[in-house]
């Protein structure tokens, strides 16, 4: 490939990157449950979508907590699983019955202002695949790695 | 011995005694203390400093990841308050009868109460297996030794927390020195969980954006550490610390990332964990568990008993039949890590001798044979397995 322009092209993708926010690329129709749902209702979106995490909404539209495919694969097959995996806090989830007993109560989230590069060096050097955006405590998207991926793609392809 | 040669024996040994017993049927912890008793047998006694100094950081991360991974403070508020009738009962009966052994073989107070404590945990993993294969797990008792677990470990710590320091007096303390005990307990409760609500969240959020390597896994660490080394400052135990510690960051969003936690349980359960449970087994003094004769018989049945007693009258108080009473006592009786690490801090700090050691490290080893294997009778003796749920 060349290129006649005199200005610096990895420069220009440069300022791109820096003016990106995880806004612009997070996927904002995102497919929650709340923490009432039944765990036979979680696992039907498991089975309808192809989407790896769910966030756990309270009452008030609040994120308290995702569902990923671990947890479901763990409440599946728990009495498959090895024993050394037949720890107190895995026995107490396989006998979850709504979302709010089997979540992970403790989900990374970021905000929707923090710009791609940020993002990408969290999911890097923290081996991270997706996190809940939140603004002001309320779920406002989610972004993945292949977000992240997609977006470095179309800015390299138009730079 | 070479010191890298023994650390790499004995993990080594952990490990394949581990996987031996694991393939039988039982928990690899008893392979780990077999590691740990061939090694005393064949080459050494246990005094090397800087074996004692890894098997004390087994029991520190031991200790440390029971509250980073199995305690959530949410689950605590949540649990029924109906299991604290049968866990306050079955702690209750055991207690009451570490504490009648000690005095009726004359072994002063002190030790008495702490056979008392050590008598008081339980290990339920040791017989989830158990209830899973006789669809029990969801059963009526199931559920209770679940939620009675919850409370089971905190209660345990909070018990070894008072016999630990009362033993730094040497005496059971005066009015006024109970008093300072308390007020040194709160007063370091209250400096953790300021940290853990409004000081740790934030450092973790500096903490990511570092650019060194394993910044996240490290700080864990150091909290781990730290909240153990604060613990020894008040004149309580390291151990008791690292699980207070380990709670306050179970639920801190950065601190729990999966990748975190995968590596706090290699460091954990890769490497200290086992040395600390083999260090157990080199500890144990052979010659006095094939001659101890009625004492260490006793500290077995009445372990056990103090368990099935007290969780059989527990459960029968909240209306529980006698069968499922009799399930829930028989599933409360096993103990494992945590009790192994009451039993050290005791032998670590003076307070037990070599022979209640061995006895209690004797008891611990039966209940985790015998335990799925009475519960397996007596759910057996229903005869409606697989039909049980409530």
């Amino acid at each position: 490939m060349t290129t006649s322009e005199t200005k610096n092209p990895s420069d220009s993708v440069e300022n791109k990157f820096l003016s990106v926010n995880i806004a612009d690329i997070m996927s904002k129709d995102v497919i929650t449950v709340t923490e009432d749902d039944s765990v036979e209702d979680v696992i039907e979106l498991f089975e309808k979508h192809h989407f790896h995490t769910y966030p756990v909404l309270s009452a008030d539209g609040e994120l308290v907590g995702v569902i990923d495919q671990n947890i479901i694969l763990e409440v599946l097959m728990f009495d498959r699983i090895s024993r050394t995996k037949h720890t107190h806090m895995a026995a107490i989830r396989s006998l979850g019955e709504d979302a709010k007993s089997i979540m992970i109560s403790h989900p990374v989230t970021i905000t929707s202002d923090i710009g791609l590069c940020d993002a990408a060096d969290l999911m890097l050097k923290h081996h991270i695949n997706r996190a809940c955006v939140i603004d002001d405590g309320k779920l406002v998207g989610i972004v993945s790695k292949r977000d992240v991926i997609n977006e470095v793609y179309r800015t390299r392809g138009l730079g | 011995m070479d010191t890298l040669l023994l650390i790499l024996l004995i993990v080594f040994l952990a490990k394949v005694f581990g996987e031996a017993f694991e393939r039988a049927g039982f928990p690899s912890i008893l392979g780990e203390i077999s590691a740990g008793v061939v090694i005393g047998i064949l080459f050494i006694e246990p005094d090397s400093e800087v074996l004692s100094f890894f098997a004390e950081l087994g029991a520190i991360f031991l200790l440390f990841t029971a509250g980073y991974r199995e305690v959530h403070i949410a689950q605590l508020r949540s649990a029924s308050m109906e299991a604290l009738i049968p866990t306050i009962m079955q702690m209750f009966f055991a207690f009451g009868f570490g504490l009648m052994l000690g005095l009726v073989f004359n072994l002063g107070l002190l030790q008495s109460i702490f056979m008392g404590v050590a008598f008081s945990p339980t290990s339920i993993g040791v017989v989830v297996k158990t209830l899973i294969d006789f669809d029990y797990l969801s059963s009526r008792p199931g559920t209770m030794m679940l939620t009675s677990a919850i409370f089971d470990d905190i209660i345990g710590i909070f018990l070894l927390s008072i016999v630990a320091t009362m033993a730094t007096y040497n005496q059971v303390p005066s009015g006024m020195q109970m008093f300072v005990i308390a007020a040194k307990l709160v007063a370091y409760m209250l400096i953790m969980v300021f940290l853990g609500l409004k000081v740790f969240p934030r450092l973790f959020t500096h903490v990511q954006k570092m650019h060194v390597k394993e910044s996240i896994f490290a700080f864990v660490v150091i909290i781990a550490l730290f909240s153990a080394y604060l613990a020894e400052l008040f004149g309580l135990h390291a151990v008791i610390g690292a699980f207070i510690g380990g709670v306050l960051l179970s639920d801190i969003p950065l601190a729990k990332i999966r990748d975190v936690q995968s590596k706090v349980s290699g460091l954990a359960y890769g490497i200290f964990v086992p040395i600390f449970f083999a260090f157990i087994g080199m500890s144990v003094e052979l010659e006095f568990v094939r001659t101890a004769g009625i004492f260490a018989v006793l500290v077995v049945v009445l372990a056990l008993l103090g368990k099935l007693i007290g969780g059989f009258i527990g459960t029968r108080l909240i209306g529980f039949d006698y069968h499922d009473s009799l399930v829930f006592g028989l599933g409360m009786m096993p103990r494992a890590g945590v009790e192994l690490v009451v039993l050290s801090v005791g032998r670590s700090m003076g307070i037990i001798g070599d022979e209640v050691f061995s006895a209690i490290v004797l008891m611990v080893v039966v209940s985790i044979v015998v335990s799925p294997i009475l519960l397996k009778i007596a759910i057996m003796s229903k005869g409606d397995i697989g039909h049980h749920v409530d």
